[in-house]
């Protein structure tokens, strides 16, 4: 099973938003997508995620169009967690978990006992399972996040798409979260906006910027002080360890900032 | 690598699964539910602005039911059954339709503000019936019922059309309902205020304060289907509203058609309504309030939910109906004055009793 | 207010008694103080040029032969009455509703003569009183509607005391007396008091004995609650002149109350409205009597049952001139009841 954009253009009425987007998801992977604000990165997760329909260009999964396997389907393999997806109905975290069936449900095939189980599984997988009972509103942000990642899971998906999941959470429960995704038995494709998590946990990493899709390789490929001069305007030095991971290094403000400073210090 | 949760135990199934003892109990609860419904249309039939003793009134149910052949005075049974009996009828549907149309817009539009008569279809419906009662349109030939319809319909095309540019999702339907409602309210105000003698103003603002006077059989003929059609129609899509619930594209997410889905309910739910408000002028608070109390008892989940605000929203109505007939003597009160006289408060008590908030 | 008003219709009263007790013509002496409705209007000499905005008010003025002075008509609620269709051809209709306030001071009326207080009066649709006082054109309203009626809560109103004929009499006689026309005023007065005393002896040698009867103006919606005439009101006055029972009760000139109420009272005689506007469907009296013969509750009553429906022209109903054919076709159905009983 393949994820895959060819050729993908997106406008939002006349406004090109992204365009001749290619992409192939390898299985298994975890792939991020980075790319500063307006780069299209959401535009891009949404089309990839058949939640939209692209302008040009097709998106594919298993090598089928989109359009013909139909959203049902499309759900039943690929699970898309929203940037910041809230409600202030009274649901349990079960209930809210149970959603992820939907895409299994109907008229002739109402719920069963095998869709409970699901839902136990999923909340087990991102380590929920005491709070199955417990009121969504009174959970945390990353609590609320873990929940709508184990909703995705219970689609049982092929795929895992995650839209800046950690945008609004903690540093431990950033990293808990990407960790814990990481972790789990499908291919993760994550849009991140914090360079260093991508570097941690990613497989490859596909860079936007301008809603084109301009670098896609490894972390060491894609992350390097020109690339982040360029496209994301920061100056930045970047390290390798022994293990062959990235490190960033950030340099405060820019060079004329500094001579200012060493001025006043002597 | 950095510390997660600690291992949990493995997870316990629900302790309460859809089988056995869940289902009796469900089931006891829509008999008893129905058991209320028949009751109070029955009491509709028994209490007016006429007192006709208890004995009278059973009698003549027997004698349309079973053809028991008691003698019984021909005005008072036609009393019961061609006035009373119809009324409590249609306003059960009235009930049931207003209160399903508003839980389906709750859910869709994502606010719990919503109601029925946020698409325009109550503004259009004063403007079509104001337009046949004081413009003359018509010239005596459409009632006005039928003149609501068609204005109603009219206001639901023109927010309809309002909210394609605005842009798709809950806040353009929600402002161009807001923009539809506010331009026909004001041409139904210009109407009256310009053209209007004063019988023809009162009996007109009369009928849509909402109206159950003129109520006969045939109306039950097209009310009933309507709300029974509706209801199926709207249960049919109860998962795909659950699927809403953290918004529009978290349910495209889960295979939602959420196009379909729209126009399908929101089309169901503005007929509901303009049948009903053609029928028996504009009944406030229904729409908005039942689908809170519904929740109170039920939940969120659409499946009971749907079926819970048309049962409560027809038990309302038939008892606000009673109620107008019975608070002054020799005189009825508009029952959208006894809908919104109950439903303030009632609405206060839940949002103070904090299980609400959809 | 109402003290004022009190006091106008005792003076009032006073006067058509003198006036009538007369037994020959005196001309009308000016200048003119007459009382009318609360005010005081002042007259040098009797009037060329008068507006009458109300069809009542306009057919007195066409029955005290006072047609030529005529320069506009407002407030039409059906076609004029057969015996002034000619003369009515040449009076310029203003508008069949209310005219313009311009449009009225366009006829450099001396006198405007309103029927209802809502048309001209403290908010008058048309204009207020003082608008036309200001230039210098005087305002004449039917006490009809000024007497013992409280016009405060717009619409109909509510009426106090019961309308009476006298009520249409002093008009008469207060129009005779600004235009000089005493002896066509008592004249008047003197057949329609006539019409009316042989109307109740009709019904008194019937022998009727408590005969009860609903009047029906139209509905909303032909099915739902009617518009009934009130006790107070001129529908009213023509029941209890005749002795017959209104069964509605009520202070307003026309409440709406349900069939229900009316079916359990069941009244011995119906009378329904023949008007000629179309709003209501409600408003044609053969769409009233279909309803009547066919709705399963109504079609019960026993004036349905037994015919007793009387079709009576909707302004007969009202306070106007008409009410005297008004109290003649009811004394015509009492009789009949009495005489098939």
């Amino acid at each position: 099973m393949s994820l895959e954009l060819r050729n993908v253009g997106w406008n939002a009425g006349f406004k090109k938003i992204i365009s001749d987007v290619s992409l192939r998801v390898t299985r298994g992977e975890f792939l991020g997508v980075i790319g500063p604000n307006g780069s299209g990165k959401t535009s891009m997760m949404s089309v990839l995620g058949g939640i939209r329909a692209p302008s040009t260009g097709q998106a594919l999964l298993g090598d089928q169009p989109m359009k013909k396997i139909g959203r049902r389907n499309l759900a039943r393999h690929i699970g898309f967690v929203e940037q910041q997806a809230d409600t202030i109905d009274r649901i349990t975290v079960r209930d809210a978990v149970a959603l992820g069936r939907t895409p299994y449900l109907s008229l002739l095939t109402p719920w069963s006992g095998h869709d409970d189980a699901i839902v136990c599984e999923a909340l087990a997988s991102v380590e929920m399972g005491p709070f199955a009972d417990r009121m969504w509103h009174t959970l945390s942000g990353g609590e609320k996040q873990r929940v709508h990642i184990a909703r995705a899971l219970a689609q049982q998906p092929d795929f895992l798409l995650l839209d800046e999941p950690t945008n609004h959470l903690d540093i431990h429960h950033q990293l808990g979260l990407l960790e814990l995704v990481r972790a789990l038995p499908v291919t993760v494709v994550a849009a991140l906006h914090d360079l260093n998590h991508a570097a941690m946990f990613c497989d490859r990493i596909a860079m936007m910027d301008g809603g084109k899709l301009i670098a896609l390789g490894t972390p060491e490929q894609i992350l390097t002080s020109q690339n982040l001069r360029e496209v994301f305007g920061v100056a930045a030095d970047i390290e390798i360890d022994d293990q062959g991971r990235c490190h960033i290094r950030y340099h405060a403000g820019n060079q004329k900032t500094r001579a200012i400073k060493k001025d006043r210090v002597a | 690598m950095f510390e997660t949760s600690p291992v949990q135990q493995p997870v316990q199934p629900p302790r309460q699964s859809l089988a056995g003892r869940a289902y009796l109990v469900r089931a006891g609860v829509s008999l008893g539910a129905l058991v209320l419904l028949v009751g109070v249309i029955a009491m509709a039939a028994a209490k007016g602005e006429t007192h006709i003793p208890l004995g009278t009134v059973l009698q003549t149910i027997a004698n349309h039911l079973w053809q028991a052949g008691y003698d019984v005075d021909p005005i008072d049974a036609g009393i019961i059954w061609n006035y009373r009996i119809s009324r409590a009828m249609v306003a059960a549907a009235c009930g049931a339709s207003l209160a399903l149309s508003g839980a389906v817009l709750q859910a869709l539009l994502r606010n719990s503000l919503a109601d029925p008569y946020l698409l325009g279809i109550s503004a259009g419906a004063s403007t079509g019936a104001v337009s046949v009662a004081i413009l003359g349109f018509g010239a005596g030939m459409v009632s006005l019922s039928l003149g609501a319809f068609v204005g109603a319909l009219v206001a639901f095309g023109f927010v309809a059309l309002l909210a394609i540019p605005a842009g798709r999702g809950a806040g353009a339907i929600i402002l161009a309902g807001v923009a539809g409602s506010q331009l026909f309210n004001a041409l139904t105000s210009f109407i009256v205020t310009k053209a209007a003698t004063a019988d023809e103003a009162r009996g007109v603002m009369f009928w849509l304060l909402g109206n159950l006077s003129g109520v006969r059989w045939p109306d039950v003929y097209l009310a009933l289907p309507v709300a029974v059609i509706g209801l199926l129609g709207c249960l049919w899509y109860s998962r795909a509203l659950d699927a809403f619930t953290f918004g529009v594209e978290s349910a495209a997410s889960l295979g939602v058609p959420v196009r379909r889905v729209y126009v399908v309910l929101i089309a169901i739910a503005a007929s509901m309504t303009a049948v009903m408000v053609s029928i028996v002028g504009a009944i406030g608070f229904v729409g908005l309030v039942i689908p809170h109390a519904a929740r109170f008892f039920v939940g969120t989940r659409h499946g009971f939910l749907l079926p819970a605000s048309a049962l409560i929203g027809a038990v309302f109505l038939v008892a606000a109906d009673i109620v107008s007939r019975i608070i002054l003597d020799g005189q009825v009160l508009p029952i959208g004055v006894i809908t919104a006289l109950i439903g303030a408060p009632a609405f206060a008590i839940i949002l103070c009793h904090g299980r609400v908030l959809r | 207010m109402i003290n004022h008003d009190k006091r106008v219709l005792a003076v009032g009263v006073f006067a058509a008694g003198l006036i009538s007790s007369v037994s020959f013509a005196s001309a009308t002496e000016y200048p003119l103080s007459i009382e009318n409705c609360g005010t005081v209007l002042q007259f040098d000499a009797a009037p060329d040029r008068v507006v009458s905005l109300g069809q009542s008010t306009t057919e007195i003025l066409y029955s005290l032969g006072l047609a030529d002075k005529v320069k506009g008509t407002g407030v039409w609620f059906g076609p004029v009455m057969d015996e002034f269709k000619d003369v009515n051809a040449s009076v310029p209709r203003l508008a069949d509703n209310d005219p313009g306030f311009e449009t009225v001071v366009a006829q450099k009326p001396q006198l405007v003569a309103t029927q209802y207080q809502w048309h001209v009066g403290p908010k008058g649709t048309v204009g207020t009183t003082e608008q036309f006082n200001e230039l210098s054109i005087p305002v004449y309203t039917a006490p009809a509607d000024c007497v013992g009626k409280d016009n405060a809560g717009g619409g109909d109103g509510v009426r106090h005391e019961g309308f009476t004929m006298d009520l249409i009499y002093r008009e008469i006689s207060d129009l005779a007396q600004i235009f000089d026309a005493e002896d066509r005023g008592d004249a008047l007065i003197a057949s329609l008091k006539e019409r009316q005393e042989s109307s109740l002896a009709r019904v008194t040698a019937s022998g009727h004995d408590n005969v009860s009867a609903v009047f029906w103006f139209s509905s909303p919606e032909i099915n739902s609650d009617p518009y009934v005439a009130g006790k107070n009101g001129a529908a009213g006055y023509i029941a209890g002149k005749l002795g017959v029972r209104n069964i509605i009760d009520s202070n307003e000139e026309w409440p709406t109350v349900g069939w229900e109420t009316i079916a359990r009272a069941n009244p011995d005689i119906i009378v329904i409205g023949k008007m000629g506007r179309r709003r209501f469907p409600a408003d044609d009296w053969q769409v009233k009597m279909d309803f009547l013969k066919t709705d399963p509750v109504v079609s019960q009553m026993k004036a349905v049952r037994s015919g007793n429906i009387v079709v009576m022209d909707a302004q007969s109903m009202d306070p106007t001139i008409r009410l005297i054919n008004g109290i003649e076709t009811l004394a015509e159905a009492v009789e009949r009841l009495s005489a098939s009983n």
